[in-house]
Order: structure tokens, then C-alpha cells, then sequence
């Protein structure tokens, strides 16, 4: 219902009704917000699993890197993947700086914040990009091994996330300029930070499976 | 607006524990025991094939953990079953009550519950203690095995290996008296080496080796069947088990050795003749398989060989390869035992080398 | 429970509250009954979808039950007959099992028995809904191409020759998986925040606790399976290498990964129907559960240990043998809480005035055909017996006694008994007893040959079984004793598709509570409106008082004694045998 009245009335009238009865507001928050995070706990699982699957084809094997073609496969390249990771949990020290900017109504350095997240977020994912082609290059392909099986489909599925949370977040700026948020009614922007953290979170455990195992 | 407000429903009173409850508690009781002592002394090889006269040393654990849980699952079955019954009969609702009868309001019953969950809860501890014994004996019990035993499964029959066999026999013989430890490997998908009564059942999964450990007991013949689903013929996944004496045993093995030696003679398939493979073809294989060549279905003894090579709907050869040159002079040198039937070896079929190339620069020009 | 007239009570925060709150009526046919938004209708889709996939599914299991009348197979090749196991399998447990107990019977009752006006978030509900049918299409697709074989498990690395087939048979579990997923967090969501003011954790109806406990794990378990066969699909179509050992993938990886959804999954079919048990039972014995708490909290206990012993399925699969121990353990565990219930099932018999009606006689028929489910299932838990075991006719007894015997006999009895409320009229009665005998009837004469076939050296998936014949003659009799009775449970499903639609214009008219039951959605009209409750009520007592009065509000707001308590519609009480 929620959709459809966004879409008739637009954004002023959904925030209107949601200033003018606040227990109105308050219930519905309570609600989305325990849907929302049952929604990243289970988000946790999909990539529990993939894990468990990669430790699991890792530690059955004779050997690590496994051997393709007779030569043995390189391992990954774990300071570069450093520098990147150090852009991804930058964008989340930032993301958190554009919050409390928003909670304190200071608009422009939320706008100013979230941008940089933003912009941090698509540079992890360029990094991403260009590690995936060096990769390739020395032979670790998605269908040629389970090491390159493992690294892309989990590296992959974390950066979709990662590109739906940037997606998230622009449509959360746009959202929170046109007014719908006010100082004290923000669940849209809690739920974007909670989802640029678990992002964050997810990659401390891929990090540590690939670059520091 | 009116507001009238109901009267309490009239409560049942109980005398005791309910009319007949221990008469009917006697009943459920002394089935009990009935059922008990059924399991414990009675003839259950109805159920459970040859447990009163093993012929495997697992036999006599398992049957016992299984006549264990019997008597408790009967029991427990007589008992809810019984008071179910029980209860529709004495707490039924009566057509003399009056419309507003509810029955005894009691939520719980503490003491009551504490018991139902205790009992049960030792009874499992002890189930658990007498499955881990058993388990324990079948997993390390055989520690320095008097023989061992490589099984690999193929869609769809089993290959056996023995120490000093060069080759494979597709039917499997073990020694009395003897602790066998079987090693179990597939060579293309999962399958389950399953003799019911051995009581001994290990998944053959491709990539890993697992391992199966027991010693016979009694001389006799079994089938082993494959129990994991493997493809279109799985059903008729079916072998031979021979279980004998030791120097029933030892021929047996000997005698694999001499035919396996006569069979590995070298053959050069470059050599072959087509004219001569279809002359021999008419001599000898004729006897089991359709000459002129038909197709697979129409059979004589043997499949017909028309389409060996390049017949979509039997992609491969019975033995689960592919039709290469090599492969089919295999089964001429080899024979073949499968679901299919029995081919005899070359030796049997009084073939040399060179009848072997001819032969099949014979059938793979067949088209 | 006792809940008081809001005319005497007024509390601003109940009315205006969101979840209070009457939108207005939806308008069209489009968006009445076909996108609702109502957890009702969506209910209704989910057991019409679910009904229909059911037919076809058992129609499946006839084909398979005559095909082994013969040891040689009677009507079908042995490729056919594969294809026919895996898809009643597949389709009995993803497209009828889990929509019909938690899609069509969860989504309809447990909203109003809290007291709500729908679930968390309706429109996500709603695609949840159309998620099914498309997955079910997909499903059957496969079959144009030639269709998967190697049963529900579909392990590779032989589903790897499924081809086309396999793939469409993995596209059709992941998106089935998502809609579970997403009924699982609305559910929690709706259960945790949005019951009436006054409902504590524990004057919760047992339905509500089971649709709890079920939604925690069909939102935690579902991923796994998603993730077992999304690999799978990638294997399929881009020949990812995740299972297959020629290049360093492990079978077994796969079988922890299915199972360790699958697991979970069967205790997704059953806790169902133990809330539904928990429901009827009390309401024709006419007095509270017995041990409410500990069975509330038994489903919970359940709900977490399922994830803790999945690999009881692998046992001789490639299992390191340590591995082994503790999972027979924990399976060993899983059953104490399980028979807790039974007993305290048992024990709301005791002292009870019981009235035999149709929803009564499948709910006492569960406690015993789940009971003897539940006790060869502690066969299988032995390690050295499931050594024997595994991959054997016993194996599938043992499953059909629980979810045929258990969750299908709890859905069975629901019908009848909420049928009432959702349609404004009651079932014929004769009809479902009838039903009920034969069902019953027919189960046990199918299933119970079975575990005898299995022990003495029957596996499962043989599309003939030549050798076992020639060395168990009496094989071939029991196989046909089986499908025979196979016959008994069609008849009894016909009966009930027939009933169903009959009923709808010739039924008796249920009023608001026939049955006399004190849950929140015997309170009001059959059917209830779209809002379900006209005011949220304010619950001050709990939902099996039967030593207290009833009170309830009529259409218009006058509260009354219950009228026809004991009348034509409450069975007059009769003498037991004499079948109603």
C-alpha cells in the first residue's frame, strides 16, 4: 500500500502523514525496521554459506592453490586487495560521519558525507574490477578451478551488494533533499547505514578467507 | 445496549483417574510386556533375513541395537495408542450432558511432566550409550585386517580388486573367518554397496575412498545391490557376494590370477582385417548376437552390435565407456559380467590377437 | 479469551496505531482477488495453487505405486519412472507441502489469532504468492525436456546428466526459496510486533508459537538451499566447479549444503501441524491444552536443534566418522521434546468431554500415525542401524508416516475445521469422516508394508526390483497390498476436492463460532471482513479458557451468551462409536 500512495500523492504528502500521528509513525518504524534486519540476517546466511562451501572444497583438497593444467595457481595479491579494502571501510567511517550530520540537521555536510561514501564505495568496486582482470590474467577463471569458483561467485555476489547499497544510498539522498526525512524520522537512513555496515562486515570475512588464509 | 453475560459452563467432574483407567492401564501393560519379550525371544528372521544365524559379525550388534529399539518404540506405540483409545471411550461426550460441559480445566501438572520428560531422556542416554558401542565396534573394531578389498563402483555394476589380481572380477568372494576391510570408490557417480544380509552398506562417491570393515561368519551366496540412486539402471544394479571357506576362497583367487595373466596378451588393432573380422564374426559371435549386425534392442543372447560405434541411444559400451577401437577389443580380451548377462573372455571364446583386431576393424566399420 | 467491549474501554493508542488502522476497502476484481493484499485471500491462492499441484503430484505417486506391481515394472520404462519419483518429490515437498500448511493455513489464521489486521508487510506477502506459481511452472517446464531423474535430492554429480532439465529443476527451488524467505521474515516481523494489546508471548494460541517457530526457520534455512543449488544451476550452465571431483569439486559438499537446509525443512512441514493439533484438541475435548508452556517452548527447542543435525541424512554417504557421533547425538536429542508434546497431546484427552467430529478425528489419528513416524525415525538415528537402513523402503516409510501421517493429517484436520470461518459454512460432515476413515485407512495400509521391504533389502528408487523378488516372494504381494491402499488416499482426496466446492453453496451455515473455541478468530463473522476486526480487541486472558464464559460480540455489538452451544452445529455430544 505504502508504494502505490507514494506513488498517487508523492513524497511531501507520505511525509506529512508520517509527522502527523507520531504513534503512527513510530509503530510503523518498529515493524520495517525488525524486517529489515531479519532481512541482513538472513543475507548473512547466503554468504555463510558460499563460505562454508569455499572452506570446505579448501581444506578436502590435496593441495592449495589447486593445479590446473598441470601448473599450480597463483595465490591473490593481498595488498592490493589491502588499499581496496581500506577505500570499503573508509566509505562506512563516512557514512556514519553523514548520519549523525543528518540527526544534528546539518544538512549540507550530510549531503557532503554521503556523497563521499558514495563515491568511495563505486572506487572499491572499480578496485574490484581491475583486481578481477589481473586475476583473470593469471589464469584463475570462474569456471576453471575452484579457487577462481570460490573467489569470483563470493567476491561477486559481495560487490552486487555493494552496487545495490550505492544505488541505496544515492536514492536515499534524493529522498532525504525532497524532505521526507526530518530530523527525528529517518528510518530510511538507518536502514541504509545498517546496510552499508553489514557490507563492510561481509568483507572482514571474505578479506580473511582469501587474502589472509 | 444489552449485555448479558453467560453463565459458568458446566465442569465435568473425574472420579480418580477416570472410569476403568487402571483396568485399561493393566490392558496397555501386559501388552507391553507381551511386545517385550516377543522382540527379545522371538524368531524375527521374518523381519530381519538370517539374524538368528549371522553370517557377518555385525549382524548380532545391529540386530540387537534394532530388537532394543523395538521393544521401546513398541511400547511407547501400545501406550499412546492404548490411551488414545482409552480416552475417547471413557471421556467421551455424553448426549445426556448439558450443552455448556467442558471437561477438567487443568493446564499442567508438574510433577507429571518432569517424569514424561526424565524417562524418556534416560531411555535415549541409554540408547545413545548402546548405539556408540556399536558404532565404535563397526568403525575401528577391525585393526589389522586379514584381507583387504577394493570395491569401485560404475553405472551399473560393481568392480572388485584384489591384492595381486592384476585385473578386476566383477563378482566378489571373501574368506570365513578372515576381517576384511573393504575399500569403497566410485568412478563416476555415487553409488551404495548394500549386501542386506551382511548388514553392511558404504556409499562408493567419486573422489573419495571410504572404507567398510567385518568379518563373514557362514558360508553363502548373496546379492549386493546398489542403494543410491545412479542413473537409468539403478534397479537392476544387482551383483554377486560369495562367502566361503578359506581354501575355497584361496582357489577361487588363484584362478582370477590365471585367467587375468591369459587374458592381458597384447593386441595390435592397427593389423585388423575387415573381411576376416565379419568371417570370424559369423564363426563364432553368431552363436549370441544377431548376424547380419541389428540394433541394440534386438537382442539374441547378446545386444545387437550394428550401431556399436554411433548409437545415440547407448552412447557407451555395456562396461561404461566409450565405443573407442580399444575399448570394445576390452571385452573381447576380458568378457564381461553385468546386468546385461555374461560375455565370455577371449580364452573362452577361442579367440588369438589377431582375431581380436580383425574383429573389430570389423565392427567399427559396421555403420 | 475474555476480551472486553471497546465500548467500556477506549484506548486511543489500540485505535490509531497503525496496524489498527481500516484502509480503505480494495476495488476490482484485480485487486480483490487476484493482487490482493489480504492475507486471506492470499491464503485462499496459496491453497488453490497448492491443491492443484497436489493433484498432479499424487497422480504421479499412482503412476509410481502401479508401476510396481509388477517386479519387472507394470506401465513405464525405467527413465519414466525415475522422472516421476523426483518430480512427486520435488513438487509434494516445495510446491504443496510448505504453501498449503505455512502459505494457505499460516497466512489465513495467524493474523487473526493475534488479533491483527494483516501481516507485517501485505504487498511483500503478495509477491511471495506469485513467486510460487511461476516457480511451480518452471518446475513442470523441465519435464518438456526430458525432466530431472535423480530424485528430490537430485545429487550430483549424476543430476549433472539432467542436462537442461536439471537446471530449469534448480531455477525452480531458488525462486520457490525466495518466497519462502520472504514469508519467513514477514511472519517473525508480524508475530514479534503486531499482536493485540494485551497478548503476552504466553497467551499466545500454539498455532501462532508453531508459525513462529516454522518462520524462523523458513527464513534461516531457505538461503542455504538457495545458495546448494544456485552452485548447483552454475555448475549446470557455466560449469562452475562446485561438485563435480574430476575438477576438485566434493559430491558431499553438496549433500551438506541441501541438507542442511532439508533438515530444517521437514520440522517446517510438521510444526504446522503441531499448532494445528494444539488447536483442535483442545477445542474438542473442550478444556485447555495440557502443558502449554512446554509446548511452546518444545517448538523453539526444535526450531534451533533442527539446524544441529542435518547430516543424520549422510550417514554412510562420505561422513568422516567422528562427524558420525555427534550428529546421532543431537538427532537423538531432537526426539525429547518431540515427545513431550505427544504426551501433553495425550494428556488434553484425559478428563476432556470429547466430541468426534472430523477436525477431532484427524487430529487423534495424527497423534498416532506421527507417533509412529517419530519412533522409526529413532531407528535411523543409530548410526549402525542406518547403516542398514539407508536408501531403503524403510527410510521411505518412515517419511511418509511423518509427513503424510503427520503434516498432511494436521492440514487435513484444519480443513474442516477453519473451513467454517473462511467461507461462512460448514463442511459436510459425513463426507469428512468419511474422508478421514479412508485416509487413514489408506495411509496405514501403504506405508506400513514398507518398513518391512526396507529391512529385508528393498531400496528406494527402483523402477522394478526383479532381484529382490526372486529372493523374497512375497515381495510382490506386498507391493500391490500397497498401491492398492495408494487407492484409498485418492479417494479420500477426491473426496475432499469435492466436498470443498459442494460445500460452498450447499453447506450449513456457520455462524460466528461454531465450535465453541476461545481464539481470537471465532470472534468474528464468518467470513470476516477485510479489516478482520472492527476494533483490535484487548486480550486479557488465554486462548483455552474453557472453564470461563463466552463471551462475544455479535454483528451488532451486543455480547451474548453463544447460541447454538450444543445444537446442530456444536455436534450434539454422542456416545462414542457410534461415528457422529
Amino acid at each position: 500500500m505504502a508504494a502505490s500512495t507514494l506513488a498517487r500523492e508523492g513524497h511531501a504528502a507520505v511525509a506529512a502523514r508520517y509527522n502527523a500521528v507520531d504513534s503512527v509513525y513510530w509503530e510503523t518504524r518498529d515493524i520495517r525496521l525488525c524486517g529489515f534486519v531479519l532481512v541482513l540476517l538472513s543475507d548473512c546466511i547466503l554468504f555463510s554459506s558460499f563460505i562454508f562451501a569455499y572452506v570446505y572444497l579448501r581444506t578436502s583438497a590435496p593441495t592449495w592453490p589447486p593445479f590446473v593444467g598441470g601448473h599450480q595457481l597463483p595465490w591473490f595479491d593481498t595488498s592490493y586487495a589491502s588499499l581496496n579494502s581500506v577505500i570499503l571501510f573508509g566509505s562506512g567511517v563516512t557514512m556514519h560521519f553523514a548520519l549523525e550530520n543528518w540527526k544534528h540537521l546539518h544538512k549540507a555536510k550530510f549531503n557532503a558525507w554521503l556523497v563521499v561514501t558514495i563515491i568511495l564505495g563505486i572506487g572499491f568496486l572499480l578496485g574490484q574490477a581491475h583486481e578481477w582482470a589481473g586475476v583473470l590474467g593469471e589464469g584463475i577463471t570462474w569456471p576453471g578451478s575452484t579457487w577462481g569458483a570460490s573467489f569470483f561467485t563470493l567476491t561477486g555476489l559481495h560487490g552486487f551488494h555493494v552496487f545495490v547499497g550505492a544505488c541505496f544510498l544515492t536514492v536515499l539522498g534524493i529522498q532525504a533533499n525532497r524532505g521526507v526525512y526530518t530530523g527525528s524520522k529517518y528510518l530510511g537512513l538507518t536502514c541504509g547505514t545498517l546496510y552499508w555496515h553489514f557490507v563492510d562486515v561481509v568483507w572482514v570475512a571474505l578479506f580473511s578467507i582469501f587474502y589472509l588464509w | 445496549m444489552a449485555q448479558r453475560i453467560a453463565r459458568a459452563p458446566n465442569i465435568v467432574r473425574v472420579q480418580g483417574l477416570g472410569p476403568g483407567f487402571w483396568p485399561a492401564t493393566t490392558l496397555l501393560l501386559l501388552l507391553c510386556i507381551a511386545n517385550s519379550l516377543y522382540w527379545l525371544f522371538g524368531n524375527i528372521d521374518w523381519l530381519l533375513p538370517s539374524s538368528s544365524q549371522p553370517f557377518s559379525d555385525r549382524v548380532y550388534d545391529i540386530d540387537g541395537l534394532f530388537k532394543f529399539m523395538a521393544v521401546f518404540g513398541g511400547d511407547i506405540m501400545i501406550i499412546v495408542t492404548g490411551y488414545v483409545i482409552y480416552f475417547c471411550i471413557a471421556f467421551r461426550a455424553r448426549a445426556s450432558d448439558p450443552p455448556d460441559t467442558v471437561g477438567v480445566p487443568i493446564h499442567d501438572q508438574p510433577k507429571l511432566e518432569f517424569w514424561w520428560t526424565v524417562l524418556p531422556t534416560i531411555l535415549l542416554v541409554i540408547l545413545t550409550a548402546l548405539s556408540i558401542n556399536v558404532w565404535h565396534k563397526i568403525q575401528f573394531g577391525v585393526t589389522s585386517p586379514g584381507l583387504t578389498m577394493e570395491v569401485v563402483g560404475h553405472q551399473f555394476y560393481f568392480e572388485y580388486r584384489y591384492p595381486g589380481l592384476k585385473g578386476t572380477t566383477t563378482e566378489a568372494h571373501l574368506p570365513i573367518g578372515v576381517p576384511v576391510r573393504i575399500l569403497i570408490t566410485s568412478a563416476d557417480v555415487i553409488h551404495q554397496w548394500w549386501v542386506p544380509e551382511l548388514r553392511l552398506k558404504m556409499a562408493a562417491v567419486p573422489g573419495l575412498v571410504q572404507n567398510l570393515n567385518f568379518t563373514p561368519l557362514r558360508a553363502g551366496n548373496f546379492i549386493v545391490t546398489c542403494s543410491e540412486f545412479c542413473g537409468v539402471n539403478h534397479s537392476q544394479m544387482q551383483g554377486k557376494v560369495v562367502i566361503e571357506p578359506v581354501a575355497a576362497f584361496n582357489t577361487w583367487l588363484d584362478a582370477q590370477k590365471t585367467a587375468a595373466a591369459a587374458a592381458s596378451i597384447p593386441i595390435k588393432l592397427s593389423g585388423g582385417n575387415v573381411a576376416a573380422g565379419q568371417a570370424k564374426f559369423h564363426q563364432i559371435c553368431s552363436a549370441c548376437h544377431h548376424d547380419p549386425p541389428t540394433p541394440f534392442d534386438q537382442k539374441l543372447v547378446g545386444p545387437g552390435l550394428l550401431h556399436i560405434t554411433d548409437d545415440p541411444q547407448h552412447p557407451t559400451l555395456v562396461t561404461g565407456k566409450p565405443p573407442t577401437p580399444q575399448n570394445i577389443a576390452w571385452i573381447l580380451q576380458n568378457g564381461f559380467t553385468g546386468s546385461i548377462g555374461t560375455m565370455p573372455n577371449r580364452q573362452a571364446n577361442g579367440l588369438s590377437a589377431q582375431d581380436i583386431a580383425n574383429l573389430v576393424a570389423y565392427l567399427t566399420s559396421l555403420k | 479469551m475474555h476480551t472486553e467491549p471497546s465500548s467500556t474501554t477506549h484506548d486511543t493508542h489500540a485505535t490509531e496505531a497503525t496496524h489498527a488502522h481500516i484502509h480503505p476497502a480494495p476495488e476490482g476484481f484485480v485487486r480483490k482477488y487476484v493482487f490482493s493484499l489480504d492475507h486471506k485471500v492470499i491464503g485462499f491462492q496459496y491453497f488453490f495453487t497448492g491443491m492443484l499441484i497436489m493433484l498432479i503430484a499424487g497422480a504421479f505417486a499412482i503412476l509410481m505405486r502401479t508401476q510396481l506391481t509388477s517386479p519387472t515394472g507394470a506401465i513405464m520404462d525405467h527413465n519414466t519412472y525415475n522422472e516421476m519419483f523426483t518430480m512427486h518429490g520435488t513438487a509434494m515437498v516445495w510446491l504443496v507441502t510448505i504453501p498449503l500448511v505455512t502459505g494457505a493455513i499460516g497466512n489465513f489464521v495467524m493474523p487473526l489469532q493475534i488479533g491483527a489486521r494483516d501481516v507485517a508487510f501485505p504487498w511483500l506477502n503478495m509477491i511471495s504468492f506469485w513467486i510460487f506459481p511461476v516457480a511451480a511452472v518452471i518446475l513442470f517446464s523441465s519435464m518438456l525436456f526430458g525432466g530431472p531423474h535423480a530424485g528430490w535430492t537430485e545429487y550430483p554429480p549424476i543430476s549433472l546428466a539432467d542436462g537442461t532439465a536439471g537446471a530449469l529443476w534448480c531455477a525452480a527451488i531458488f525462486t520457490i526459496g525466495i518466497s519462502s524467505t520472504l514469508t519467513g521474515m514477514n511472519f517473525m516481523t508480524t508475530i514479534i510486533k503486531m499482536r493485540a494489546p494485551g497478548m503476552t508471548w504466553t497467551r499466545m494460541p500454539l498455532f501462532v508459537w508453531a508459525t513462529f517457530a516454522t518462520a524462523l526457520m523458513n527464513m534461516f534455512a531457505t538461503v542455504a538451499l538457495s545458495v546448494a543449488t544456485g552452485a548447483l544451476f552454475l555448475e549446470h550452465v557455466f560449469k562452475i566447479p562446485w561438485y563435480d571431483p574430476s575438477r576438485g569439486g566434493s559430491p558431499v559438499l553438496f549433500e551438506h549444503m541441501f541438507w542442511f537446509y532439508s533438515h530444517p525443512a521437514v520440522y517446517i512441514f510438521i510444526i504446522p501441524a503441531f499448532g494445528i493439533v494444539s488447536e483442535i484438541l483442545p477445542v474438542f475435548a473442550r478444556k485447555p491444552i495440557f502443558g502449554y508452556k512446554m509446548i511452546a517452548f518444545s517448538s523453539m527447542a526444535i526450531s534451533l536443534l533442527a539446524f544441529t543435525v542435518w547430516a543424520h541424512h549422510m550417514f554412510p554417504s562420505g561422513l568422516a566418522p567422528w562427524l558420525q557421533l555427534p550428529f546421532m547425538i543431537l538427532t537423538y536429542a531432537i526426539g525429547i521434546p518431540t515427545g513431550i508434546k505427544m504426551f501433553s497431546w495425550i494428556a488434553t484427552l484425559w478428563g476432556g468431554r470429547i466430541h468426534f467430529t472430523s477436525p477431532m478425528l484427524y487430529a487423534m489419528g495424527f497423534l498416532i500415525t506421527f507417533s509412529f513416524g517419530g519412533i522409526t525415525g529413532i531407528f535411523l538415528a543409530s548410526v549402525p542401524v542406518d547403516l542398514h537402513l539407508h536408501g531403503t523402503y524403510f527410510v521411505v516409510g518412515h517419511f511418509h508416516y511423518v509427513v503424510a501421517g503427520g503434516t498432511f493429517m494436521g492440514f487435513l484436520a484444519s480443513i474442516p475445521f477453519w473451513y467454517p470461518k473462511a467461507t461462512g459454512r460448514m463442511l459436510d460432515e459425513r463426507l469428512s469422516l468419511l474422508g478421514f476413515w479412508l485416509f487413514f485407512i489408506g495411509l496405514n495400509g501403504t506405508f506400513f508394508p514398507m518398513h518391512w521391504l526396507g529391512i529385508e533389502g528393498m531400496p528406494r528408487r527402483y523402477a522394478s526390483y526383479t532381484a529382490f523378488a526372486a529372493q523374497n516372494p512375497d515381495a510382490v504381494f506386498w507391493n500391490r497390498f500397497e498401491t492398492a491402499f495408494a487407492f484409498f488416499m485418492a479417494a479420500s482426496i477426491a473426496l475432499l476436492v469435492f466436498n470443498l466446492i459442494w460445500s460452498l453453496k450447499h453447506g450449513k451455515i456457520a455462524g460466528i463460532n461454531p465450535w465453541g473455541a476461545r481464539t481470537l478468530e471465532w470472534t468474528i463473522s464468518s467470513p470476516p471482513p477485510y479489516y478482520n476486526f472492527k476494533e483490535i480487541p484487548i486480550v486479557s486472558g488465554g486462548p483455552y479458557d474453557f472453564e470461563k464464559p463466552l463471551p462475544y460480540k455479535n454483528t451488532d455489538n451486543e455480547i451474548e451468551e453463544f447460541p447454538e452451544y450444543g445444537k446442530v452445529l456444536m455436534p450434539t455430544p454422542v456416545l462414542a462409536g457410534s461415528g457422529a
